[in-house]
């Protein structure tokens, strides 16, 4: 990981920080006792995962009549929350990903989160698809494995089926990315720990040792899942969005679709690690990792991706009226006009009016505008899938077939515990592991730390290399 | 081991090992099998025990108590059943002066379907969907299961002789006895009648209608002489006038006079089209108004002065009153034109039941000459004989005390007389009061005893809906309750020396002995009596060739001061029967309370029709603000019904309408849905009048929750004066979109109608739409399927929207062939509900008085299905003859399909409507008649009805129509096994065997031969494929919508 480093970089780690010091500072919140707004939090989202339990029981026990869907709007609250988690799990991989491979170091400060968070949203997002059957029992017919139910075989031709390998593939990959970074990790906090503690985290840390051999392997590793996955954060949303754009339906049926959602994906991907970030950055006083160069590095990425999603619903609208086939021109006419007009509104303005205040220096660098954006951004997106799936259905082809859809407690129920599964899994992770790559960050400290970048540096550290990573193992302890 | 031929399976072998050799020779070695080499502490056996012993002890524990089903097969077989091969039974559906000729298809010994009897020529095989849905209220868990006397409601069982004793007493012990009826169409129970009133000369048979006719009859009686109805044809007119009877839908005989109707609206070929034009003249949207080329709109108390306004018109008076709408007046002064045009080839009928009006008609017939044309008394209708002054004459009898015993047979007068209340309190005065109503109806509950009679589908009896058209009914299954034939039951009373009692079916005996001496006399194509009965019990009709009968038209004086005076009030309210409750005698069947109303789209209750207003700019909204739904309180001369209202383009300003037949107070799944209307029905000269003035509605005073409306948007293509405008403008662009957009509604290639004079044009127009379409369809990746549907078989329907008039036989008649579920209203009102089979109905033309098309969709078997490409299961795919099928077991309810269907025919199994899971905690929700404590469709007693051959769907899949795949199936076969290619009358639809006008014709696409073959060649380019430019290739071709307005009846 040494390339040689241009003196114009940002700093990206502050605190004069040693290696001990960032040891110390990204391991404690592991080795404490759990603080009150964590217990209180974490209480929370375990009464949203009971919730979640409760409403699946409920749907699977009942059927999916408990659900507000009808005859002409098939998927609703389901849909739309599938693709939105799909999207908010987008930004980990190309954090991890793409950014390592256009060499962003900022990256490092955010990536371990960002890939917890793909992690858990991916698990939530595929919940919908799961419990959106009408036989979940009988979900095992979509797997293409030799069985005795005679001749019938999955259909190839599916968006749905692309999506079950699309999503299982990108969740396997992400995890396992994830993974291989968090070993060394969680070494450093084994050799700290006794007693059950370190005979888990050596468990776990596969017995990681820091010789020169695993560190070659572990980056080989590293390196050979982040080409694996750099395709993935593309494929992904575009083979969601497939499941509309290969459909006849006005609305649904256009090529725009797999630019457009791997734009939304990444948009709203970065939305939410923001959102989570600013938080934790906080609570676990990790302002010195995090930093507002990291802040501003992101929100500049969702000022071009709001962008892009912005083109593209313009293009949307040029392209239903240059068309000329009315179905098209209605379809679109009513997303605008229709009797969902808030939801395309609300999507309008959060996703594409308000990012263009990232333009300003001062509100890109500052936590409050940028949480406060990040949430608008995250029901911008919601809206755009809500716009997209019922508003679309509700008025198609046949008007004798016209109808309206409002959700249920169940439907809501879900939505709000899948919220509640995404922060208990996230709470439960910044308990046992490194939210900030320890190593990573430890690779990166004497090209952007700002003892050796900064306005503190010693002039001698102005090129500095980084040490050579057997060296780092020493340092620790 | 080692073969010479150099075969060897392993190293060792080919090495010729020692050890390998050794072990090879002991090929059955029991070394190694008790082996225990200290490690492990059981060995193979004991696993295996243990095994065994658990698997045991969990089976044991488990203790999965599977109920015992137990098929019993024959112990002697019936000649006439084969498991699994349905038998036909011709016979009549009957219930009061409604009648089909129907076969009755049973399978194993039950009645599953009603289907149409060819052989009739009053019905031709057309069916209503009233008899479509009659083989499920033969299964009614309301139904009174054995005689007994009346205690609050409560039959407490008796037995029959006991009851006899008890009754014949009662009878014997003097008095004046009544019986109140329906209208009797059957020879055989009046002459058993005649047998018990012989026998108690006190008794009388009062008769009345639950919708009244009286008036008809009785200025019949005056002009003609005869207390009949003459036989209409309406296939012979060029011009039909209407002034309010619904004759496509519920008047007198609506199956006979709409095939005759549709005769001469179906179009073939656009060159030289000629069609009848129909003028409606009402006060709401009724299902015949909805049909015509032209409706006149009126208020409802004005029909009179409409009837006498077309009288002067015709015969140069005036005099008598005037209509308030100049418009319409103006309209029916050409109207009147037009008749004057085509003397001989009209037709006019009313619906009124004012007798001064109906003489009016008839002499306006007279006068137009359609005497003997169009109207003739060659094979007079009998199904009409009511007369409710006779009713008000016996409520004064009994309260006078001068009635000692009452007996009710049919009618149920406690309730569908506007005077109920007062019936009530005097059939109380009466000593004995006894009903044979099959349910414990609002009439029945006041009874002393109840002889409950046989359902229709258990009877033997006869029916004489037409002079000279006599039809036969025979049970087709054993009674299901200790029910009794009603006209045994009277000729038990009567002591009748005719009734053979030592025999197994005494009323059998009876009705035979009448047809093979009555009849058997008449007639001269059989010779023997037996041959004779046989042969009309197997074709259910018996036709003797009509008598010609001179129509002889009585000198009546005509006074234009005895019609209906109009009311001069604001706002007017007409109540009207609907298609499938009628007035309130159907109601208490869930499959015809679920059909939604072809003309409002509501289902579960009668819901108050208001006008629709356009502010001129962008909104459409109703009369008074009020919307869907709304709940409002109605005021009619002083008395108040709490209705919701439900919004109706083509209900005239100043007008609202309601339905009869809601709010059902006693016997079964009407009960608690719709409102109560009859008791503010006005009474005019003892004749119940189907209007009222002085009515005052109130502002919005709540809503219903559950407003269950299965079509939410209306119109395609209403135009009107805009007001920024100051042009007719399209409304619905206007409201819905801006310039720019226009089109978006109006031109969608779903509906296409025209004028019958533009039909050469509009086929010019419709040629290039077909190729452009087709120049879309070409641009594709994918390789063109047509030569693969090109060879063998391809299934394909035409539908003649022309034909069509919207009455929902077809509907009901796909829910009783494929099992389809009742959902209830609150799920309807969710949109879940379950119909294969439903029809649009679309307005269009002038905003005020929009004309109607009907447009029945099912799924469109389209050869490029964009449903079946994104299962991911394959649970929908195509057959080799062109049909999209369903594999139920198969399909995981991701419901993608359903959204991917532009015509949104897919239905998914929202809950456990057929009650298939087998935990019953689910059916919380499931629709279930009130007070039951099991769903609806969990009734073992309700199962009956379902059709064997059509797998019962379970939660959590979709389903959608099949074609009849069934039916294709069973075609096959019989085509087979004769050795001969499939032929059209193979395979019927259900929908297509239901229909009465012939409008659906199913077949195979590739048999030039085949009818739908050459009505799809004939029609083009007029036939369309509804969505054809979007390359999905439809197997349903539709016909474009042709009306004959008279254009210049408003200018």
């Amino acid at each position: 990981m040494s390339q040689p480093v241009a003196p114009v970089r940002h700093v990206l780690i502050e605190g004069n920080k040693s290696y001990h010091q960032i040891t110390e500072d990204l391991c404690s919140p592991t080795e404490k006792a759990p603080s009150r707004e964590w217990i209180v939090v974490f209480a929370l989202a375990t009464a949203f995962v009971g919730l979640y339990v409760f409403a699946i029981v409920w749907t699977v026990w009942k059927g999916i009549g408990t659900w507000n869907l009808n005859r002409t709007i098939n998927w609703g609250w389901d849909i739309t929350n599938f693709v939105w988690w799909i999207g908010i799990g987008h930004a980990g991989t190309l954090i991890s990903a793409i950014l390592l491979l256009f060499r962003q170091r900022w990256r490092t400060g955010v990536n371990r989160a960002a890939e917890a968070m793909t992690i858990f949203a991916v698990i939530c997002a595929g919940q919908f698809p799961i419990f959106h059957m009408g036989r979940v029992w009988m979900a095992m017919f979509t797997i293409p494995f030799p069985n005795t139910r005679g001749p019938l075989w999955t259909n190839f031709n599916s968006p749905l089926l692309w999506d079950i390998f699309a999503i299982s593939t990108y969740f396997s990959v992400s995890v396992l990315f994830w993974y291989t970074g968090l070993v060394p990790d969680l070494a450093t906090i084994r050799d700290r720990a006794s007693g059950f503690r370190r005979k888990m985290y050596d468990l776990f840390s596969f017995g990681w040792t820091g010789s020169a051999k695993h560190w070659q392997r572990h980056e080989s590793l590293s390196l050979v899942l982040a080409g694996l996955s750099t395709p993935l954060v593309l494929s992904v949303h575009t083979i969601v969005s497939f499941d509309f754009a290969t459909s006849v339906i006005p609305g649904w049926h256009t090529t725009i679709f797999p630019p457009y959602f791997v734009a939304g994906a990444v948009f709203s991907g970065f939305a939410m690690v923001q959102t989570l970030m600013v938080i934790t950055r906080k609570v676990l006083n990790l302002k010195e990792y995090i930093t507002i160069n990291h802040i501003e590095s992101m929100n500049k990425v969702i000022v071009l991706t709001g962008t892009i999603v912005g083109v593209a619903y313009l293009t949307e609208l040029f392209v239903a009226w240059y068309s000329g086939y009315i179905y098209e021109q209605f379809a679109f006419y009513n997303r605008v006009f229709g009797p969902y007009w808030w939801s395309y509104f609300g999507m309008m303005f959060c996703n594409v009016v308000s990012p263009q205040l990232f333009w300003s220096r001062s509100i890109r660098r500052s936590v409050w505008w940028t949480f406060f954006m990040s949430i608008l951004i995250n029901i911008g997106m919601w809206f755009e899938r809500f716009v997209i799936i019922p508003t679309t259905l509700a008025r198609d082809f046949l008007p004798s077939s016209w109808s309206l859809y409002s959700p249920t407690w169940v439907e809501i129920s879900m939505f709000l515990g899948t919220i509640g599964v995404f922060f208990f899994c996230y709470l439960v992770f910044t308990r046992v592991a490194p939210v900030v790559a320890v190593a990573e960050v430890k690779a990166i400290l004497k090209v952007a730390g700002d003892q050796y970048i900064g306005p503190k540096a010693k002039k001698a550290h102005g090129h500095a290399h980084s040490e050579p990573a057997t060296k780092k193992a020493e340092e620790e302890g | 081991m080692h073969h010479d031929n150099g075969i060897w399976v392993s190293t060792e072998d080919l090495m010729r090992d020692e050890s390998f050799l050794q072990a090879a020779e002991k090929e059955f070695s029991v070394e190694n099998l008790d082996q225990t080499d200290g490690k492990w502490e059981t060995n193979r056996r004991d696993f295996l025990k243990l095994l065994g012993f658990g698997l045991g002890a969990a089976t044991v524990a488990a203790s999965c108590e599977i109920p015992v089903k137990k098929a019993i097969p024959y112990v002697s077989k019936p000649d006439e059943i084969v498991p699994g091969v349905a038998n036909y039974f011709a016979s009549s559906f009957v219930n009061g002066g409604d009648y089909c000729a129907v076969l009755v298809k049973t399978r194993e010994g039950r009645p599953i379907k009603i289907e149409g009897n060819t052989l009739s020529s009053v019905t031709k095989g057309g069916t209503s969907a009233r008899a479509q849905a009659s083989v499920l209220s033969l299964y009614d868990t309301r139904r009174i299961q054995h005689p007994g006397a009346v205690k609050e409601g409560n039959v407490n069982k008796m037995e029959w002789n006991a009851l006899d004793r008890e009754v014949k007493s009662k009878l014997s012990a003097g008095g004046n006895i009544r019986l109140i009826t329906q209208t009797i169409i059957s020879p055989t129970a009046k002459k058993a009648l005649a047998e018990f009133t012989t026998k108690y000369p006190t008794a009388r048979v009062v008769t009345y209608d639950p919708v009244s006719s009286a008036a008809l009859l009785a200025a019949n009686e005056q002009s003609f002489g005869a207390r009949v109805i003459p036989n209409f044809k309406f296939g012979e007119a060029d011009v039909i006038v209407s002034f309010g009877a619904d004759f496509l839908g519920t008047w007198i005989s609506p199956v006979e006079y709409a095939r005759e109707y549709a005769k001469n609206r179906k179009i073939r070929g656009a060159k030289g089209a000629k069609m009848s034009r129909h003028y409606q003249v009402e006060s709401h949207m009724s299902l015949t108004g909805s049909n015509a080329d032209n409706r006149i709109l009126i208020k409802p108390s004005e029909t009179g002065a409409a009837i006498v306004a077309l009288y002067n018109e015709l015969t140069g008076n005036s005099g008598g009153p005037k209509l308030s709408n100049e418009k319409s007046a103006a309209a029916i002064k050409k109207m009147a034109q037009d008749l004057a045009n085509h003397k001989g080839k009209s037709l006019v009928v009313s619906g009124s039941n004012n007798v001064m009006e109906q003489l009016y008609v008839n002499e306006i017939n007279r006068m137009l000459g359609n005497l003997n044309t169009t109207i003739d008394f060659n094979a007079v209708s009998y199904q009409r004989q009511g007369d409710e002054r006779e009713m008000m004459r016996l409520i004064d009898e009994m309260n006078a005390g001068q009635v000692s015993v009452a007996i009710v047979w049919g009618a149920n007068p406690a309730w569908d007389l506007p005077n109920a209340a007062k019936f009530k309190e005097a059939f109380a005065k009466v000593g004995t009061r006894i009903s044979f109503n099959g349910i414990i109806d609002e009439t029945t509950a006041e009874c002393t005893h109840s002889a409950p009679a046989h359902h229709i589908l258990e009877s033997w009896g006869d029916a004489e809906p037409k002079a000279g058209h006599l039809s036969l009914i025979q049970p087709t299954i054993a009674p299901l309750f200790k029910t009794r034939q009603a006209e045994h039951t009277l000729l038990e009373w009567a002591d009748s020396p005719n009734l053979n009692r030592q025999d197994e079916q005494p009323y059998y005996q009876y009705l035979k002995s009448h047809w093979t001496s009555d009849l058997f006399s008449r007639q001269t194509k059989y010779s023997t009596a037996a041959a004779f009965w046989d042969m009309s019990l197997h074709d259910g009709v018996l036709e003797f060739p009509a008598t010609e009968v001179g129509a002889v038209m009585n000198e009546v004086s005509l006074n234009p001061d005895a019609v209906t005076k109009p009311s001069g009030s604001e706002l007017e309210i007409s109540f009207y029967e609907t298609v499938n409750i009628g007035g309130g005698q159907y109601a208490h069947n869930p499959w015809l309370q679920e059909m939604p109303d072809p003309v409002t789209r509501t289902v579960w209750g009668n819901y108050l029709s208001i006008p629709v207003e356009w502010d001129g700019v962008n909104e459409i909204n109703g009369w008074k603000g009020l919307n869907d739904g709304d709940n409002v309180e109605v005021e009619i001369n002083g008395q108040k019904l709490a209705c919701t209202v439900v919004r109706t383009f083509g209900q005239p300003a100043g007008t609202v309408a309601i339905a009869l037949g809601g709010g059902r107070e006693s016997g079964g799944c009407g009960v608690g849905y719709g409102v109560y209307v009859n008791p503010v029905l006005p009474v005019e000269g003892g004749l119940i009048q189907y209007f009222a003035g002085n009515v005052k509605v109130s502002d919005k005073v709540g809503a219903d929750k559950h407003f269950p409306s299965v079509q939410f948007h209306h119109t395609m293509g209403v135009q009107a004066m805009g007001k920024d405008e100051g042009k007719v403008i399209n409304v619905d662009e206007k409201t819905l979109g801006w310039k720019g957009f226009q089109g978006a509604l109006t031109d969608r290639s779903i509906i296409f109608h025209t004028h019958v004079n533009e039909l050469p044009k509009f086929a010019e127009k419709m040629e290039a739409f077909h190729e452009e379409a087709e120049h879309l369809n070409v641009q594709t990746l994918y390789p063109d399927r047509t030569d693969f549907f090109g060879t063998g078989v391809k299934w394909g329907m035409y539908v003649d929207m022309n034909a069509c008039v919207g009455c929902g036989a077809c509907q009901v008649a796909c829910v009783s062939e494929n099992n389809v579920p009742v959902v209830g209203k609150k799920e309807v009102h969710r949109h879940h509900e379950m119909t294969w089979l439903r029809i649009d109905r679309y307005f269009y033309g002038d905003f005020e008085n929009p004309k109607v098309v009907y447009q029945p969709m099912m799924c469109q078997h389209c050869d490029n299905a964009p449903c079946e490409n994104v299962c991911p299961v394959n649970a929908t795919n195509h057959s080799m003859e062109g049909i999209n099928q369903m594999a139920y077991n198969r399909c995981i309810g991701t419901r993608y399909c359903a959204n991917n269907c532009p015509y949104k025919v897919r239905r998914f199994n929202w809950l456990d409507y057929t009650t298939a899971d087998v935990w019953p905690a689910n059916e919380e929700k499931v629709f279930r008649l009130e007070g039951d404590d099991k769903p609806f469709l969990a009734d073992n007693l309700v199962r009956m009805v379902l059709n064997p051959d059509v797998t019962v769907r379970t939660r959590g899949v979709i389903e959608k129509c099949t074609f009849c795949i069934q039916r294709i199936q069973e075609g096959k076969l019989t085509a087979k096994r004769e050795g001969r290619a499939i032929m059209d009358n193979d395979v019927r639809t259900a929908c297509q065997t239901a229909c009465p006008t012939g409008a659906i014709v199913f077949g195979n696409l590739n048999n030039p031969d085949s009818e739908v073959s050459k009505l799809t060649k004939a029609n083009a380019p007029i036939a369309y494929k509804v969505l054809e430019e979007i390359n999905v290739r439809p197997g349903v071709s539709y016909s474009a919508k042709v009306n004959n307005s008279n254009e210049e009846l408003y200018s």
